[in-house]
């Protein structure tokens, strides 16, 4: 990166050291990818953000709310690609209600004009219509990939409407959706000449496809290589659609049990024996143990294997694993329990991401993984450093033992299912774990918390997490003094969101200095009142008017509390 | 700058603007009257935290229903409730038994996806039937339950009190001894043992056991 010199444009070129024409800067420029390094770049002089504004091809936003579409047209000329979040992260597990907002038309109908050549549009957690999708269809000719994740709003008559007109499709990509499941006809919209895709998958939708409009479209796109069907699509199913596309680099089968004769079962083994390019797998519902086996020819340079829809057992679970020796990230169910950890442990010594999900997701269930099978994943996999663990029961000793084996964490989230569980051997509080962690981790960025907490553990956060940037707590804490550690003490807290915690209004306006540079706060079922949150929305400064940069995104705070209206 | 407050799903949505951003907002009522509870960081380590203990929220839901002016709450959370009261209520809907959507925190795809699956979580089985050569009644046995050929073996040796052969086995065989065969799914007749397990379980459906001398 050039230095970062600051000129006086306004003094004349005479005074500059070494300038260069702007073009080659614009060039530069263009291959700076993050857009975090982008803003920076913005920020330099005004010769930069001159550059970086008309080079930039893809803009990042964070926050929906953060920045008007007609402010970001007019900033940014350019523009191909746009990477859009909606609501905040809590709204996945029903805790926001609909039509609170972040719907995309408005922004659509500004880039119809602003950005006709517009190529690419990635949603997360917005509203999305059937009528946006068709305004979306008809209005960017070049359009190439749509990516949805977590969005509502729509059905399967907006994704016929995509299939049918947006003839230079490379992605389509429907993830986690809350979208009203009208049939499986939108697959066979693709018309008979369209060969362009690289990247399909409807994994999560329900309803039956047309195979054969499947397999034909999959014979076509000799470019495919992001397949991920739905669990309509049968092992047989799956087999052929194998073997037409053997450069795959990304599968997602279908339904993994059906009742295979003998022939039919060597050609599935056969059909993933030629599928050596796949690094990622997934889908996998209902896998059986009996038909397992003809995956793991595939396996061979797998380093992601996502199991979170099929209940393993850790049998099965041990034998599938030394398949797999370049294994780096691993998506299981919590049936394949402790002894499929050990496994994990002794099977997988590249492992860099574990997430563990509950196969019962209630309170007060049974079953599932401890704390053993998390101190086993340690031992075995020293470059682990992001986890997801759904647990019924966890000790501060485990937690600690943990982080020493693995003391590169950026990602540390661990959910004890029954809020307020405190160490089941010791019956202490969980503060001491969770001090363990920030104490050791030095580079974490993210953390969730869960079981018995008191302000120490706070405390600890505030003291040690340096360089934390989101924060998820729940049912934890004793006091305001909780929450007023974490927004002093961690000056890179970016998102931090709290349900069910005694924090109330003093706490939440301790924060007034660091609301700024962050990107959003949620609290929910907290101690905060009305009152509180009329004083915050006045002692807040103002948001900077004219020219926002994009890199200081606008607060979002959203508080909310069950309950009767008042007023 | 945008500021959010909004109602839980659970009373009436309803939403209003304020001029410098959105203010969506209700109360809970347990909340509504900041009381006199003191709190000490010493009452949330004590007691059981779990969400069946109802009588501390009970109380103050009594208390607060009768406050419903909030305007006159002025004091900016300087008495708190303790965390206890916050426990029970939230997860456990005294109304309903059915389980939050909110708790744990997982996805609807995954929770619906799972909860499909949640009725057939056992193990899953294969019985099929052996018959001892000679013996009209034969038995029936699980193949699910074995991993391998060994374990197959063993119960059956077991079960039968014979000693069985298979292929690559060391041992000169004698009269007494017994060889098991299986019927596969093209009906014919095959010794047990050649093929990998996991392939002879897509393919058996019966077994036999015969003397050593017939085969």
């Amino acid at each position: 990166m050039a230095s970062k010199k600051k000129r006086n444009s306004t003094e004349g070129k005479e005074n500059l050291v070494s300038p260069f024409p702007d073009e080659v800067l614009e060039c530069v420029l263009g291959f700076v990818m993050s857009h975090r390094d982008r803003s920076s770049v913005s920020l330099v002089c005004k010769d930069w953000y001159s550059a970086d504004r008309w080079s930039r091809t893809h803009v990042f936003i964070g926050n929906c709310y953060s920045v008007s579409p007609e402010i970001l047209v007019r900033r940014f000329p350019n523009i191909r690609s746009v990477t859009l979040k909606g609501k905040p992260r809590f709204s996945d597990f029903n805790l926001v209600p609909a039509n609170w907002g972040a719907d995309i038309q408005s922004w659509l109908e500004v880039f119809a004009s602003a950005y006709p050549h517009l190529e690419e549009l990635r949603l997360k957690r917005m509203t999305v219509t059937d009528e946006s999708l068709e305004f979306l269809a008809h209005s960017f000719p070049n359009f190439k990939a749509l990516a949805l994740v977590s969005c509502d709003g729509f059905s399967t008559d907006g994704l016929a409407t995509i299939a049918t007109y947006c003839k230079n499709l490379t992605e389509l990509d429907i993830l986690e959706n809350g979208i009203e499941d009208l049939g499986g006809g939108w697959l066979s919209c693709f018309p008979e000449n369209f060969s362009s895709l690289e990247i399909l998958n409807f994994a999560n939708l329900n309803s039956e496809v047309s195979f054969d409009a499947l397999e034909r479209l999959v014979t076509r796109c000799r470019s495919l290589k992001v397949l991920k069907a739905n669990k309509s699509v049968t092992l047989e199913q799956l087999q052929r659609l194998l073997s037409r596309a053997p450069q795959l680099v990304e599968l997602g089968s279908g339904s993994f049990s059906q009742d295979l004769t003998f022939q039919q079962y060597a050609e599935l083994k056969n059909a993933f024996n030629n599928c050596r390019n796949l690094h990622t797998l997934s889908g996998l519902w209902e896998a059986s143990s009996l038909y397992l086996p003809a995956l793991y020819p595939a396996c061979v340079n797998l380093t992601f294997l996502n199991l979170s829809y099929a209940s393993l057992q850790s049998a099965e679970f041990a034998k599938l694993l030394p398949n797999c020796p370049l294994l780096r990230r691993l998506w299981v169910l919590d049936t394949v329990e402790d002894k499929g950890l050990e496994a994990v442990g002794s099977s997988c010594p590249l492992l860099e991401e574990l997430r563990v999900f509950p196969a019962e997701p209630v309170v007060g269930g049974g079953g599932g993984v401890t704390e053993s099978g998390f101190v086993a994943v340690s031992r075995g996999c020293r470059k682990l450093h992001y986890t997801l663990y759904f647990c019924r029961q966890m000790t501060n000793a485990a937690v600690a033992t943990v982080v020493q084996n693995c003391p590169d964490f950026t990602h540390f989230r661990v959910c004890i299912m029954n809020p307020c569980q405190p160490d089941h051997l010791t019956n202490e509080p969980m503060d001491e774990a969770f001090g363990s962690v920030v104490k050791t981790c030095t580079k974490l960025r993210r953390l969730a918390v869960s079981g018995l907490l008191t302000d120490l553990s706070f405390e600890y956060i505030g003291r040690y997490a340096k360089n934390l940037e989101t924060l998820s707590v729940a049912f934890a804490g004793s006091s305001d003094r909780g929450m007023q550690c974490v927004l002093e003490g961690c000056p890179k807290l970016r998102k931090l969101e709290i349900r069910d915690c005694p924090f109330g209004n003093v706490a939440l306006l301790s924060g007034l200095e660091r609301y700024e540079s962050m990107r959003s706060l949620w609290m929910s079922a907290c101690t905060v009142t009305m009152n509180g949150c009329r004083l915050l929305a006045r002692e807040m400064p103002r948001a900077k008017k004219g020219c926002p940069s994009l890199r200081s995104h606008p607060l979002r705070i959203i508080i909310s509390m069950h309950g009767r209206l008042s007023r | 700058m945008s500021l959010c407050l909004f109602e839980s799903v659970i009373s009436r949505p309803y939403i209003y603007k304020a001029k410098v951003a959105a203010l969506i907002l209700s109360l809970r009522p347990q909340f509504a009257t900041m009381g006199k509870a003191t709190h000490s960081s010493s009452s949330s380590i004590d007691s059981s935290k779990h969400p069946t203990l109802s009588s501390a929220s009970s109380s103050l839901y009594h208390q607060s229903k009768t406050n419903t002016d909030l305007s006159s709450d002025l004091r900016l959370g300087l008495t708190l409730s303790t965390s206890t009261s916050l426990l029970p209520d939230t997860l456990s809907n005294s109304d309903s038994r059915e389980p939050s959507t909110d708790w744990p925190p997982v996805k609807p795809p995954q929770r619906n996806t799972v909860a499909e699956k949640g009725n057939n979580r056992q193990r899953p089985i294969f019985f099929v039937k052996v018959y001892m050569e000679g013996v009209p009644i034969g038995r029936k046995l699980d193949l699910f339950a074995h991993h391998s050929y060994d374990g197959l073996i063993a119960t059956l040796a077991h079960m039968f009190s014979i000693t069985i052969l298979y292929p690559n086995m060391d041992r000169v065989h004698s009269d007494k001894d017994h060889v098991l065969t299986y019927e596969d799914k093209e009906g014919d007749w095959m010794m047990v043992g050649d093929v990998p397990w996991e392939m002879f379980l897509t393919t058996v459906k019966r077994l036999q056991i015969t003397r050593a001398d017939r085969c």
